[in-house]
């Protein structure tokens, strides 16, 4: 075999397992989107695979959602969204306020010591921190309240800006700053007119994934929410063990309401969120 | 924004007297402003809830009980916990979920990335459709997807294999495959992480390097274990260190998917814990069982460090 024959196979096999794997991705997403447009009679017998040809698609969950049943679905919705933004701002500006602390100062010898003390916090398990929070926020009578998960999520998510935006302020040249402050610029005006905007790429991809990682979470909210501060993945269990018997279709189309956007939102951001997830572990 | 604070800012400093939001503190403060917040929160929040637990763990602390002193009990919540066997049946449990889990993350990650490092056209494409899973909340993951692809009667994943001739594996009602369906879950969704990584680690290796070795007559396989493997290794280590962890932790596929069922097969340890300790309130017991967890972790996370460095030193 030649050369350029074995170039050709090897890209051949590449493709395929590349689209393999894509449709093995696909797939679930698929199902989930033409199951929301089904309705109760398509679920006998047997799965329908194609709509119009398998069965005939119905828009009965997406009215249910947002027509007859609105406000039932909008309470979680808004929970998740005020608790997964407020919490993320709050995270943003303590952790990338300490991550430029520590990328331009020297705190003695300890600089490092103090982002690895940072990071430790990470490999706790979450285990540990809910019969804390429980105690805790039983005390302070912040149970079921928005106020406690984002309290937790902006705590949880500190050590992970400061640990990614500390690598970040660290590849910006020192050069300009210096140069500001020469001319006269205070502290203050070179950290939010000249650090913080090129940092923008690393502060928006941080972001993003703790606004993620607050709006996926399962178990604190669990633990601290179960009537009024409840999130969307919360909802979605409540509706399934509660009835033992399942909308499919309607919980479709919840799964796709909460899912959607923050899916299109990691992948328009793609180049900056891989970089905020691959960041730190490549320094490490 | 620069040219703003670079040029205009000494000019009014030295005509007009300084605006009072430009008040000026040495950097020995400043640093200590900018960084005690995160201190602050971190130790508050994250350290002392740590402590509190290790506390907690040692005493016979109850989450309905208001009002009662607490006491010490020493060692009395580890001793029950090392004979229980429905705890040592959940870090079983754990553990397999892990050693199923982690490896076959590896090779799909490390199948693809290689597959994605190869091709030029397309590519931007495919990283960014990978990027998908890890956007998905696991709760909607397991729900959505696996009840609904895995149901037993006409789930596409049974009906599948039984158009291929087999017969529809009972996902929910037997313990082995119960485990499988949670791995196979686990994987489709955290796979992406690793090719994410290893991806990174590829795009690193300077391509001269392969042509050199192509120009001395390597094959491709030399190549690989010789050229890509040694290169890879310090991001492979984090990135399967980051999975072992995570894997360890795992809770939310196994509530929403199979509730630990059937019996006991697939509860894992937090799952205990959120049991004992929250459901049932036993705030002392889970602590332990927390802390258990945690030695677990620890364990396992040295010894494969231990290990990866071992077969490091052996390479080299």
């Amino acid at each position: 075999m030649g050369i350029k024959a074995r170039k050709r196979l090897s890209l051949t096999i590449s493709y395929i397992v590349l689209g393999l794997w894509s449709l093995i991705l696909f797939f679930p997403i698929y199902w989930v989107v033409i199951t929301s447009f089904k309705s109760q009679v398509d679920f006998a017998v047997k799965s329908r695979y194609l709509p119009f040809i398998d069965f005939q698609p119905t828009l009965n969950a997406w009215r249910y959602l947002f027509v007859e049943r609105l406000n039932w679905f909008m309470t979680p919705f808004m929970n998740s969204l005020i608790v997964a933004f407020i919490s993320s701002i709050i995270a943003l500006v303590i952790g990338s306020m300490a991550g430029y602390a520590l990328a331009r100062f020297k705190f003695g010898r300890h600089n490092n010591s103090i982002v690895l003390g940072f990071m430790s916090q990470r490999m706790f398990p979450g285990a540990l921190f809910i019969l804390a929070f429980l105690v805790m926020f039983r005390e302070l009578h912040l149970l079921d309240t928005r106020t406690a998960l984002v309290i937790v999520y902006a705590s949880g998510a500190v050590p992970f800006v400061v640990w990614v935006m500390r690598d970040f302020f660290e590849t910006l040249p020192v050069e300009i700053e210096e140069s500001a402050m020469i001319d006269g610029a205070s502290r203050l005006r070179i950290i939010f007119r000249i650090a913080m905007p090129l940092a923008a790429p690393g502060l928006v991809a941080v972001f993003v994934l703790c606004l993620i990682g607050a709006w996926n979470e399962y178990l604190v909210a669990l633990t601290l929410s179960f009537r009024e501060a409840i999130t969307i993945p919360l909802f979605m269990q409540m509706q399934v063990s509660t009835t033992g018997y399942t909308e499919w279709w309607n919980m479709s189309a919840i799964a796709l309401v909460s899912v959607v956007p923050v899916m299109i939102a990691g992948m328009l951001l793609e180049k900056y969120i891989t970089g905020g997830l691959t960041f730190g572990a490549l320094k490490g | 924004m620069a040219s703003d604070s670079t040029v205009m800012v000494p000019q009014k400093a030295q005509t007009r007297p300084k605006r009072h939001f430009e008040f000026e503190l040495p950097d020995k403060t400043w640093r200590w402003i900018l960084l005690l917040p995160a201190v602050i929160v971190v130790v508050v929040l994250l350290a002392i809830p740590i402590l509190w637990t290790l506390y907690a763990a040692f005493t016979d602390l109850h989450l309905f009980r208001i009002g009662v002193p607490t006491s010490f009990v020493g060692l009395k919540n580890f001793d029950t916990l090392l004979h229980n066997s429905s705890f040592w049946r959940t870090v079983k449990n754990t553990v397999i979920f892990m050693l199923g889990v982690v490896p076959a993350q590896l090779i799909v990650g490390m199948g693809v990335a290689l597959c994605l490092d190869n091709i030029t056209r397309g590519r931007k494409f495919f990283r960014t459709w990978f990027l998908m899973p890890l956007m998905v909340s696991p709760v909607v993951v397991s729900f959505v997807v696996g009840r609904m692809l895995f149901a037993e009667d006409i789930g596409p994943v049974n009906e599948f294999l039984r158009f291929l001739g087999f017969k529809g594996i009972p996902w929910f009602t037997n313990s082995t495959w119960a485990m499988v369906m949670l791995m196979i879950v686990d994987v489709w969704q955290w796979s992406s992480f690793m090719i994410l990584m290893l991806m990174a680690g590829l795009q690193g290796i300077p391509p001269d390097l392969h042509e050199a070795a192509n120009v001395d007559g390597a094959t491709a396989w030399q190549s690989f274990w010789r050229i890509t493997m040694p290169l890879l290794v310090p991001i492979l280590v984090t990135a399967l260190l980051i999975r072992i962890i995570d894997a360890f932790k795992v809770v939310d596929i196994v509530m929403v998917l199979t509730g630990g069922g059937p019996g006991q097969a697939t509860e894992t340890v937090t799952l205990a814990i959120y049991r004992t300790g929250v459901k049932g309130g036993d705030l002392a017991f889970g602590s332990s069982q927390a802390y258990f967890l945690m030695i677990i972790m620890l364990v396992f996370g040295g010894a494969f460090l231990f290990m990866s460095r071992r077969a490091l030193g052996r390479s080299d």
